[in-house]
C-alpha cells in the first residue's frame, strides 16, 4: 500500500482550510459516491485526510523546528546538523541506515519519495514554537516535525500535534511531564526523563559517596526543574539521603550567592543542582567559586551533582568546574556500539566534530520515524503511530529500543557520566566520562507511574 | 550576631555591588542626557566579552586597563552615531532605536561567538575563598566566603566614589551637573554642552565596561547576559530617582539585601525587586532620592 | 445627501474602516501568495487588535505602558481557564476575560493616574513582571507554570468548533469592529481630551478638566483592547504561554506601535502586520541571523524615518506629487490622522 497523489481529496483550494474541507469533503464525497470512486469508496474511507496526509508530489517534507535564537541556540544549530544528516542518509544511505535493524528503510527516500525539509526557530518559547510549526504544517505541509531544547516548547508543540493531526517527534526535553501527564498521542520521545536520571543516580551517588548524606538542593523553578528535583529526592533518599532543603531558584537568575548563602548556612554535605542550560552553568560556576568543592561538612568532602549533563553545559562551565562531576546524560559520541560509532563517523565526516546527544535524538527520531513509515506502508498518521508504538530495534545506540505504547516514552540504555578535569580530557569535545552505562531494564518504569492520557488515533 | 545573618548581609551587599556598577552608567546618562538607554545592558555584555578575550589573551591585569577605555571609545562612537540624533525624541524613539541597538550587539556575538557560555576564570591573585573567621574574631567556627565576590564589592565602592567625586568636585562635573538640571541655560551661556554630553555617554559606557570586566566572571559570559541585567538596572535606577548617583547606590543595596534576605521563601523572591518597585514609586513617585521634573 | 458632515464622516470613518476590512477579510487569498499561511493571519489580527489598543494610549494620551501584556496575558489565562473549567462555549469566557481585565486596568490605573513618564513605563512594567513572576510561580498549580496552560478543549461558538475559518472570521470581526471604535473614539470629545491631556496636560487641569478621570478610562479602554486580544489569542490557539505576561511580550507592541508610526491607528497595525510577518515568514529566509537583521533594521527606520512606515508612506507620496509637478495641499484627513 502506498499514498495515492491522485487521491480525489488532494485538490485542495488555497485559502480553504483543512478542516472546512473535511467537513465539505464528506458531504461532496457522499454525493460523488455514487460516481466513479463508488469502487475505491471503502479504501478511503478508512484512510480520510489526516493532517498532511495525503502526501502530494514525488517529496514528503519534514520540519524542524530547533531553536535559532536565545540560550540553547547552539543546542538548536546541533539538532539542526543532525536533521540535515538524517535527510542524507534517508535519501542516499549511509550513517544508522547501515546498523539499524529490523530496518525498512532503503536510502532512497521514504515510500519512494524524496525527502525534503523546512527548519523553524522555536526561540526556546512555547509560543513562538507553536507558531513556527503551524507554518510548517499549514504552508510548508509537514508530514512530521521535531526539534526542540526545551520541555514547555516539547509539550506545547506536543498539544499542537495532536489537534493537527501531525506527528511530532520531540528533540531534547527532559520533564517527566512529557511523556507523563502531558503524554500526547501524535507526540514521541526518544530522550530520557527526570525519572530515569534519578532511578539511575541514586544507586551511583550512594555507592560513590555513601548512604548517609544530606542533600540541599537547588532548583530552577519551573515544571521541568519540579519535576527533576521530585525524582532525585525521590531515588536518593531510597538510598537512606537526608534532603535538608530545596529552594526554587527563579528561571535565567545570573546570579545564585543568595541560595549558596544559604547552603553555606546549612549542615548540607550535598549540593544537587536541578537546572538547565545556562542556569546550570552560572549556579555551578559559582557553588565552585563559594568552595563548595573543597569544603568539609560533617566530616565529610562536600560534593556537587549535576543531575542532568549536555555537552555544551559541560563546554559553558569549564573543565575545572566539572571536573568529577556526576550526572546523567543519553547518550554520549564516545559509546563504541556499532549504531552509534556510525552516527559518530558521518557526522564528523561531514561537519568536523562530534556530535552531541540533542544531535543523535534527533538524527534517531527521524529515522525512526521514516522507519516506522515504511513497515506501515503509508504515511497515513494513526498507521504510523501503531508501527512505531512498541516497537522494538536495535543499531540505533547502545543496546535495544522502543516507544512504549502506554506513553511513547522510548526505553533506551542511558549513561552516567562524570565531569573530566582539565588532565584528564583529551581535546575540547572530550568533556564527560562515561561511569556507567545504566542497561534499559533498570530505568524502565511502570507505565502509570505517571497519570496521563495520550488521546485518540484520530484528532478530534 | 550569627554567622548565618553575617553572610546574608554581606551577600546583600555584593548583589547590589553588582547592580550598582551596572546603574551607575544608566543613571549618569538618563539624567544627563535624558536618554532611556536600552543598549546598556549590551555595553554591559561587550565589556564582559572583551574582558574574557583579552583577559584570556594576555591576562586580567592588562584587560583592566584596556577593557574600560575601549567601552569608553565605544559609548563615545555611539553616542556620536546614534545616540545625538535622539535627545529631542520621543522616549519610545529612544527606547526602540537602542533596544534595536541591543539587538544588533546581542545577536552579533552570538554570529561571532556561538551562544553557548564562554567560560570566564577568575584572575589567580583573585580566585579562592577568604577565610573570614580569621579576621572577623565576632564569627565562630569556619565562615569562607569567594575572594572575587569581596573585590567587586572593592571595586563598586571605588568606581562609585570616584564617579561622585567627578561630578562633585570638577568642573566638568558642575557643567553636567547644571546640564542635568537645564540644558538650555548652558548652551545660552555658550558652553559647548554637545561635547561634553558625549563624553558623558562614553563615561556611562566605560563604567559599564567595568560592570562586564569585573562581574563576568560572576554572571558569566553569554549573549543573553545583556538582557537579564537590563530590566533590573532600570529597576535600580527608577527607585533610587532618575538621576540620582547616591540614589542608585541606595537602590541598589536595598533590592541586593532584599534578594539576599529573601533567598529561601521562592515566591516573594520571585517578584520582591517588582514588589518594591511598586511600593517604593508609589509611595515616594520620584523614587528614593529623585529630584522634581527629571524625565516626567 | 452631500451634507459636508456626512462627506467627512464617509472620509473619516467609513472608508478607512471599509478599506482596512477589505484587506482583512481577503488575507486568506492574498496572504499565501507573499509565503503567509492560514493561522499567520489570524495572529496578525489579534495582534493588530493589541496595538490599537495600546495606540490610543501611547499615541493620544501620550503615556508609555511597558506592561501592556499584563492584559493581554490576564486575559489569556482567564479565558483558558473558564473554558478549562466552565465551558468549552467561547462567550462566557470572553466575557469573563474582558470583565477581569477591566478591574486590573481599573486597579493598576488607580494607583498611576498620578505617574507620568519614564515613571509611568517602569511601574506598569513592574506591575506586569510581577502578574508574569506570579504566573510562574505562585500560581503554576493553576496556570500550569513555564509549561503554560495545557489540554484546553477546543473553543465552540453556539455548539459550532472553532478553526481555522471560522476562526479567522471571529477575529477579523473584532479587529474591523476594534478600528472603528478606535477611530470613533478618536473623533470623539472623548478622544480630543485624551490629546489634549497628552499635548498639555497641566493647562487643561486648569480648565477645571477632571484629568486623571480622563486618564483613567483612557487607560481601560486601552487594557480592554490588549485583554480581548488575549482572549482571542487563546481561542484561536487553545494554549496559554506565560510568555504571554512577559516583558518582551510588552516591549513587541511597543515595537508594533513605534515602527508603524505612533498616534496613527493605521501605522500600528500596518506595524503588528510586518513585525509578525517578519518573524514568522521572513526569519525563515534569512535563517539564523534574523534578529539581527531586525534589529539593525529597527535602528535604520528610527535613524531615518522617525515617523515609521507611516512616515514613510507620507515621503513616499510626496516625492511622486513632486514628481508629477502636483504641489497639492494636505488632505484634512491627513491633518486629522496623522495628527
Amino acid at each position: 500500500m502506498s499514498d495515492r497523489p491522485d487521491d480525489p481529496k488532494n485538490n485542495r483550494g488555497k485559502g480553504f482550510s483543512r478542516r472546512d474541507f473535511l467537513k465539505t469533503s464528506a458531504v461532496t464525497g457522499a454525493i460523488a459516491g455514487a460516481g466513479p470512486t463508488v469502487f475505491t469508496r471503502n479504501a478511503w474511507a478508512e484512510r480520510e485526510a489526516i493532517g498532511n496526509y495525503p502526501v502530494k508530489g514525488k517529496a514528503v517534507t519534514f520540519g524542524f523546528n530547533v531553536p535559532q535564537t536565545g540560550a540553547y541556540a547552539d543546542e538548536g544549530a546541533d539538532e539542526l546538523r543532525a536533521y540535515k544528516l538524517a535527510v542524507k542518509h534517508l535519501n542516499n544511505g549511509g550513517g544508522m541506515l547501515e546498523t539499524m535493524a529490523p530496518n525498512e528503510l532503503t536510502g532512497q527516500g521514504v515510500l519512494g519519495k524524496k525527502v525534503e525539509y523546512v527548519s523553524g526557530d522555536t526561540q526556546t518559547d512555547p509560543d513562538a514554537a507553536r507558531t513556527s510549526a503551524r507554518r510548517m504544517i499549514e504552508r510548508d505541509k509537514v508530514i512530521m516535525w521535531g526539534g526542540g531544547s526545551s520541555s514547555a516548547t516539547a509539550i506545547a508543540q506536543q498539544y499542537l500535534a495532536q489537534e493537527m493531526g501531525v506527528v511530532y517527534m520531540c528533540g531534547l526535553t527532559h520533564s517527566n511531564d512529557t511523556t507523563g501527564k502531558d503524554r500526547r498521542r501524535y507526540g514521541f520521545r526518544h530522550f530520557f526523563n527526570a525519572y530515569m536520571s534519578g532511578k539511575a543516580l541514586g544507586p551511583v551517588l550512594a555507592d560513590a559517596y555513601g548512604t548517609d548524606r544530606r542533600a540541599y538542593h537547588l532548583t530552577a523553578d519551573y515544571t521541568w526543574g519540579h519535576t527533576q528535583y521530585d525524582s532525585i529526592k525521590q531515588f536518593t533518599e531510597a538510598e537512606g539521603w537526608t534532603t535538608v532543603n530545596n529552594i526554587m531558584t527563579p528561571l535565567g537568575s545570573s546570579d545564585y550567592s543568595q541560595f549558596l548563602t544559604q547552603v553555606l548556612n546549612s549542615d548540607a554535605d550535598v549540593l544537587v543542582l536541578n537546572h538547565y542550560g545556562q542556569d546550570m552553568v552560572n549556579s555551578l560556576t559559582q557553588a565552585v567559586q563559594f568552595g563548595m568543592r573543597d569544603m568539609q561538612k560533617n566530616g565529610k568532602d562536600m560534593q556537587i551533582v549535576v543531575p542532568l549533563y549536555s555537552r555544551l553545559m559541560a563546554q559553558g562551565a569549564g573543565a575545572e568546574n566539572i571536573d568529577g562531576v556526576f550526572g546523567s546524560t543519553a547518550w554520549n559520541w564516545a559509546l563504541e556500539d556499532e549504531g552509534s560509532q556510525a552516527f559518530t563517523k558521518t557526522f564528523e565526516a561531514e561537519y568536523g566534530f562530534p556530535p552531541s546527544q540533542a544531535a543523535q535524538t534527533c538524527y534517531v527520531q527521524t529515522l525512526l520515524y521514516a522507519d516506522a513509515c515504511e513497515r506501515a506502508g503509508t504515511f497515513y498518521p494513526p498507521e504510523v503511530i501503531k508501527a512505531l508504538e512498541d516497537h522494538r530495534i536495535t543499531g540505533i545506540g547502545p543496546g535495544e529500543a522502543h516507544y512504549r505504547k502506554g506513553d511513547h516514552q522510548c526505553f533506551k540504555d542511558m549513561l552516567v557520566v562524570q565531569g573530566k578535569g582539565p588532565a584528564e580530557k583529551e581535546g575540547e569535545y572530550d568533556l564527560l566520562k562515561i561511569y556507567q552505562q545504566v542497561p534499559r531494564e533498570d530505568v524502565t518504569y511502570p507505565v502509570d507511574t505517571f497519570p496521563g492520557k495520550l488521546g485518540p488515533y484520530r484528532p478530534a | 550576631m550569627s554567622n548565618a545573618v553575617f553572610l546574608q548581609l554581606l551577600t546583600g551587599l555584593q548583589l547590589g555591588a553588582i547592580y550598582m556598577l551596572i546603574a551607575l552608567g544608566l543613571t549618569l546618562i538618563f539624567g544627563t542626557l535624558g536618554v532611556v538607554n536600552f543598549a546598556h545592558g549590551a555595553l554591559f555584555m561587550l565589556g564582559a566579552y572583551l574582558g574574557v578575550i583579552i583577559a584570556g589573551e594576555t591576562g586580567f591585569l592588562l584587560a583592566i586597563l584596556l577593557v574600560p577605555p575601549l567601552l569608553f571609545l565605544i559609548g563615545l562612537l555611539l553616542e556620536r552615531g546614534i545616540i545625538q540624533h535622539f535627545y529631542d525624541r520621543p522616549h519610545t524613539d529612544q527606547i526602540l532605536v537602542t533596544f534595536g541597538i541591543a539587538i544588533v550587539v546581542q545577536e552579533a556575538l552570538k554570529w561571532i561567538f556561538g551562544a553557548n557560555n564562554i567560560p570566564f576564570p577568575t584572575p589567580s591573585w583573585g580566585s579562592g575563598v577568604v577565610m573570614l573567621h580569621e579576621y572577623l574574631p565576632f564569627l565562630d567556627g569556619i565562615v569562607v566566603y569567594p575572594q572575587w565576590r569581596l573585590i567587586l564589592v572593592v571595586v563598586s565602592l571605588v568606581t562609585v566614589l570616584a564617579l561622585f567625586g567627578l561630578l562633585q568636585f570638577t568642573r566638568f562635573g558642575l557643567v553636567v551637573r547644571a546640564g542635568m538640571r537645564d540644558s538650555e541655560i548652558l548652551r545660552f551661556l555658550g558652553i559647548n554642552i554637545e561635547r561634553r554630553f558625549a563624553i558623558v555617554f562614553g563615561l556611562g559606557a566605560g563604567i559599564a565596561g567595568i560592570a562586564g570586566l569585573f562581574g563576568g566572571p560572576v554572571t558569566q559570559v553569554y549573549p543573553g547576559i545583556g538582557m537579564a541585567y537590563l530590566v533590573p538596572s532600570f529597576l535600580v535606577v527608577v527607585i533610587g530617582g532618575m538621576g540620582s548617583v547616591p540614589g542608585a547606590v541606595l537602590a541598589a543595596l536595598l533590592l541586593g539585601m532584599a534578594l539576599s534576605f529573601s533567598a529561601e521563601y521562592s515566591n516573594i523572591q520571585q517578584i520582591i525587586i517588582y514588589l518594591i518597585a511598586v511600593i517604593v514609586l508609589l509611595v515616594r513617585p520620584r523614587g528614593l532620592l529623585g529630584k522634581k521634573g527629571v524625565l516626567e | 445627501m452631500s451634507d459636508p458632515g456626512d462627506t467627512n464622516a464617509l472620509r473619516g470613518e467609513v472608508l478607512p474602516v471599509a478599506i482596512f476590512a477589505a484587506i482583512a477579510l481577503t488575507m486568506p487569498l492574498w496572504f499565501p501568495w507573499i509565503g503567509g499561511y492560514s493561522g499567520l493571519d489570524t495572529k496578525i489580527l489579534i495582534f493588530v487588535i493589541f496595538v490599537l489598543g495600546f495606540d490610543l494610549l501611547l499615541g493620544f494620551t501620550g503615556y508609555l505602558s511597558f506592561g501592556h501584556a499584563a492584559f493581554f496575558g490576564t486575559s489569556a489565562y482567564t479565558t483558558g481557564l473558564t473554558l478549562l473549567h466552565f465551558s468549552a462555549e467561547i462567550i462566557p469566557a470572553m466575557l469573563m476575560s474582558v470583565l477581569v481585565t477591566f478591574v486590573l486596568a481599573l486597579l493598576i490605573g488607580l494607583l498611576l493616574t498620578k505617574r507620568t513618564g519614564i515613571y509611568f513605563a517602569i511601574l506598569t512594567l513592574a506591575f506586569a513582571s510581577m502578574l508574569y513572576r506570579a504566573a510562574l510561580s505562585i500560581f503554576s498549580d493553576w496556570t500550569g507554570g513555564d509549561n503554560g496552560l495545557t489540554g484546553l478543549p477546543t473553543p465552540v461558538l453556539f455548539g459550532q468548533p472553532l478553526h481555522d475559518t471560522p476562526m479567522f472570521l471571529l477575529v477579523a470581526a473584532f479587529a474591523i469592529l476594534g478600528f472603528w471604535i478606535a477611530l470613533r473614539i478618536a473623533r470623539s470629545p472623548f478622544g480630543l481630551m485624551l490629546r489634549a491631556i497628552k499635548s498639555n496636560q497641566e493647562r487643561l487641569a486648569y480648565t477645571g478638566v477632571d484629568v486623571s478621570l480622563y486618564k483613567l478610562w483612557g487607560f481601560i479602554v486601552s487594557g480592554l483592547y490588549g485583554g480581548v486580544a488575549g482572549s482571542l489569542m487563546v481561542i484561536y490557539e487553545p494554549y496559554v504561554a506565560t510568555h504571554f505576561l512577559h516583558w518582551t511580550m510588552s516591549g513587541e507592541v511597543v515595537i508594533m506601535a513605534v515602527i508603524g508610526g505612533v498616534g496613527t491607528l493605521i501605522g500600528p497595525m500596518i506595524g503588528a502586520g510586518f513585525m509578525m510577518y517578519f518573524e514568522n515568514v521572513a526569519s525563515a529566509w534569512i535563517g539564523e541571523q534574523w534578529l539581527l537583521v531586525l534589529g539593525l533594521l529597527f535602528v535604520l527606520i528610527m535613524m531615518y524615518m522617525p515617523g515609521g512606515f507611516m512616515e514613510g508612506g507620507r515621503r513616499l507620496r510626496a516625492w511622486f506629487r513632486h514628481r508629477r509637478g502636483i504641489a497639492d495641499a494636505p488632505t484634512p484627513e491627513e491633518n486629522d490622522t496623522h495628527g
